[in-house]
């Protein structure tokens, strides 16, 4: 309080304007209600700096969490000093020292070029807030109501920026729960839509389940062939209701009962003992699918089928189920199939066989010569030595040479037959490792009697270093002799030129033994496609089946057989055979 | 025919030529073996009764071919056929042309003989026939030109008168000619001559 005594009047007014900008201080906070701390302190400076008519006002909030620390400087308009907050501050702190907590309550410095009272107050219960200075050129500053508004001020300002530190950090709490909700609410949105999608596929498969159960049963009760469900123990738990016209039994009849009654009492106990070897090891010792077993009906008539099953676990049990199909009609096609196929492989074996001897037929008189040629010498030599006998008249040399004319001649004509009953004999083909060339050199001994009548001359290029081959002996004979004999039938017609027959064996690029037999002669008078068709002969007496029966001959050792035009006469006629791992050497 | 008679044998297999040789041997014939009928062809035949033992089926020429062949060239030699099939047409070709016998092989060896010594027989007969006919022919051939006329009338069955008045003669120069006819053929009458004169008209003879 003021030492000098004042006018009461003046005292009284004095007095007045504290109560009035008291009671402007005190309603400051509602002002600031919700508003930021710098606004807080902007408002409070102005408000200060009118009521006390300061000369400065300087703040300083130090840094508070989230607040980034806030100086703020207001000049009054007189005053001729003025400076940015933060160079004020550096002042105040060059007077009163750097911690605003211990500054003195009251200095007088010189500012720029007039004194100044300078009187800071801490914000805070220990000024922990910050501060504010007032400076005043006055004297007197402060006057004891001038400390008065000061306080409360400052109380006031600590309170409304605690509550807008508080509020603002709700705020920002509530902004980060906010944020912290919309991405919540949008992952549970997200979450839903997946849901809502889960549920309609869910939803969907439950439908698509439940109709392919409806299809499954449907076609499982439609099936042709049963379909019987087992348990661990081999008791059947369902029948389809194939399982009569199939098995004779009522579905009702065999459930609840042992799955073997559906077998043969042979295969039962086979049966069983597989089943728990499976349920004891897991391991599958015959096939699951199409497996072909003899099954029983219920008159006890035994039938083949092809089971093919499957096994579900379900609440830890197993439960195995079985497709039966009944293949008696199967089976008994595939067996006239295969009789059928035999009976054509009789068939063709005949037709080669007759094809054969119809070629010993063309050859018959060939055949007969060469065989009565020897026989012819036979005679006549044993005549000659009878006769000499008779007179007493046989020297031993002339016996002796005339006995082995006879053995060489016997011999001769022996061979002749074999060889041509080895050709006409009945009996499987079968199969040998052969030398080709051996082949090609016992046909040409069969023909070559044909062959010089009709003045045919033999070139034979046969290679020497062939591989075998696996092919029947007989078979073989027949296909060379018919092209052999084709080729002799193509050249008789020839007189203007040498009646040449080549007979050629070697390797083809592929590796195969090749054979061919090219003639000078007329070459393909109904054209080279024509010439495999049965039934098709340019011959008298031809049947047109022997090119067809040895190309099917040839195919039937794995091979080819094929015409091509000669140049610049006949035609060559090749055939190839596999050759086989093991050589001649 | 002092000059012993050769067998000709013609086969491509050379044991049966051998044993052809060896059998006809034993009866005392003597045998010359060929492997075709083309080198046989090339050998010039001797003045002798030969006969031909020839293989139907040989490579080349073949035996009726063959048979073709000689005939063309005027070569007349009987032939016996060996065949190792001989169907009937084929034998009948060959007997129709000539040939002494068709036998299939194998033949009996008498057979075979039999068939050899009547193709030999009918090779020497032929012979001795071309010898006769040779001298009437050069007999004939020494007669003139009015006695060839007076005498084909005679063998016609003329009168000496008719050929006379035929001729314009008188029928004393016709007996005349007639007799030098009859003496220059050797004929020793009338029916001597008119088998003469057949002679000549016959396959070898030169009166056609």
């Amino acid at each position: 309080m003021d030492a000098h005594p004042r006018d009461p009047a003046v005292e009284v007014k004095h007095l007045q304007r504290c109560v009035s900008d008291l009671i402007s201080v005190v309603a400051l906070p509602a002002i600031w209600s919700g508003g930021e701390p710098s606004r807080i302190v902007h408002t409070l400076l102005d408000a200060l700096l009118r009521m006390l008519q300061l000369d400065l006002i300087y703040v300083r909030l130090k840094e508070t969490a989230g607040h980034a620390p806030i100086e703020m400087v207001r000049f009054a308009q007189s005053q001729e000093y003025k400076a940015q907050p933060h160079e004020l501050g550096k002042v105040l702190e060059s007077w009163l020292g750097a911690d605003p907590q211990e500054w003195p309550p009251l200095t007088r410095n010189r500012l720029g070029d007039r004194d100044i009272s300078i009187v800071p107050l801490g914000l805070g219960l220990q000024g922990e807030i910050g501060v504010i200075v007032t400076g005043s050129e006055r004297a007197d500053f402060p006057q004891q109501t001038e400390r008065l508004i000061l306080s409360v001020a400052a109380n006031q300002a600590s309170i409304g920026l605690q509550e807008a530190w508080l509020w603002s950090e709700q705020k920002r709490v509530a902004n980060e729960l906010d944020g912290r909700v919309a991405q919540r609410t949008t992952e549970l949105a997200g979450a839903n839509e997946e849901l809502r999608k889960e549920i309609t596929e869910r939803k969907h498969a439950e439908d698509e389940l439940k109709s392919s159960e409806e299809k499954h049963r449907v076609i499982v009760e439609a099936a042709n062939d049963v379909v019987v469900s087992m348990n661990e123990r081999g008791v059947i738990l369902f029948a389809n209701p194939a399982t009569r016209r199939i098995f004779g039994y009522d579905p009702a009849e065999i459930v609840g009962r042992s799955m073997t009654m559906l077998m043969p009492e042979a295969m039962r106990k086979l049966h069983e003992n597989g089943f728990n070897r499976y349920l004891d090891t897991g391991k599958r010792h015959v096939n699951w699918q199409g497996v072909e077993v003899t099954a029983q009906r219920k008159g006890g008539q035994e039938f083949p089928v092809e089971v093919s099953f499957g096994e579900l676990t379900s609440d830890r049990h197993k439960v195995f189920t079985g497709f039966i199909r009944d293949i008696s009609e199967r089976k008994q096609a595939e067996d006239q199939l295969r009789e059928s196929e035999l009976n054509l492989q009789m068939t063709q074996a005949e037709l080669a066989r007759v094809s054969r001897l119809t070629t010993m037929g063309e050859l018959a008189a060939s055949i007969a010569h060469e065989v009565n040629q020897p026989l012819t010498a036979v005679i006549n030599n044993a005549s000659a030595c009878l006769r000499l006998l008779a007179n007493r008249n046989l020297e031993n040399e002339v016996l002796r040479r005339a006995l082995e004319g006879i053995i060489a001649d016997g011999t001769r004509a022996s061979a002749v037959l074999a060889r041509i009953r080895s050709f006409i004999k009945k009996e499987p083909a079968e199969k040998n490792s052969l030398d080709i060339n051996e082949v090609i050199q016992e046909v040409l001994a069969l023909a070559g009697r044909e062959l010089s009548e009709n003045q045919v001359l033999v070139d034979q290029q046969l290679s020497t270093d062939l591989p075998v081959v696996l092919a029947d002996r007989v078979q073989l004979q027949q296909v060379l002799l018919n092209l052999i004999m084709n080729g002799i039938e193509a050249l008789n017609a020839v007189a203007d030129r040498p009646r040449l027959l080549r007979v050629q064996s070697r390797i083809d690029e592929s590796g195969d033994v090749l054979v061919a037999v090219s003639d000078s002669g007329t070459g393909f008078e109904l054209g080279v496609d024509r010439v495999f068709t049965p039934f098709v002969t340019t011959k008298a007496k031809g049947m047109g089946m022997g090119l067809s029966i040895s190309r099917s001959l040839v195919e039937g050792h794995g091979g080819r057989l094929w015409a091509t035009p000669n140049s610049p006469h006949g035609a060559v006629f090749s055939f190839t055979l596999p050759a086989t791992v093991e050589s001649l050497s | 025919m002092t000059s012993a008679p050769i067998v000709f044998v013609v086969d491509d297999d050379p044991s049966v030529r051998s044993s052809l040789k060896f059998l006809l041997s034993t009866v005392g014939l003597h045998v010359e073996s060929f492997e075709s009928a083309d080198t046989f062809l090339q050998k010039n035949p001797p003045d002798v009764p030969s006969c031909l033992v020839l293989d139907v089926r040989l490579p080349g020429l073949s035996g009726l071919d063959f048979q073709r062949e000689l005939a063309a060239r005027k070569i007349s030699i009987p032939i016996v056929f060996l065949t190792g099939h001989g169907d009937i047409p084929m034998s009948v070709r060959a007997m129709k042309a000539g040939a002494v016998e068709f036998l299939t092989k194998p033949f009996r060896d008498q057979d075979l003989l039999d068939a050899v010594r009547i193709a030999l027989e009918r090779d020497r007969a032929r012979r001795e026939e071309d010898k006769e006919v040779m001298i009437l022919q050069r007999r004939f051939d020494s007669l003139t030109s009015r006695e060839r006329e007076v005498i084909s009338m005679v063998v016609a069955g003329m009168l000496n008168k008719q050929i006379a008045d035929q001729l314009g003669t008188a029928e004393s120069t016709v007996k005349v000619q007639r007799s030098r006819a009859l003496e220059k053929m050797h004929a020793e009458s009338l029916v001597d001559l008119v088998r003469m004169i057949e002679k000549l008209k016959g396959p070898a003879g030169a009166i056609r």
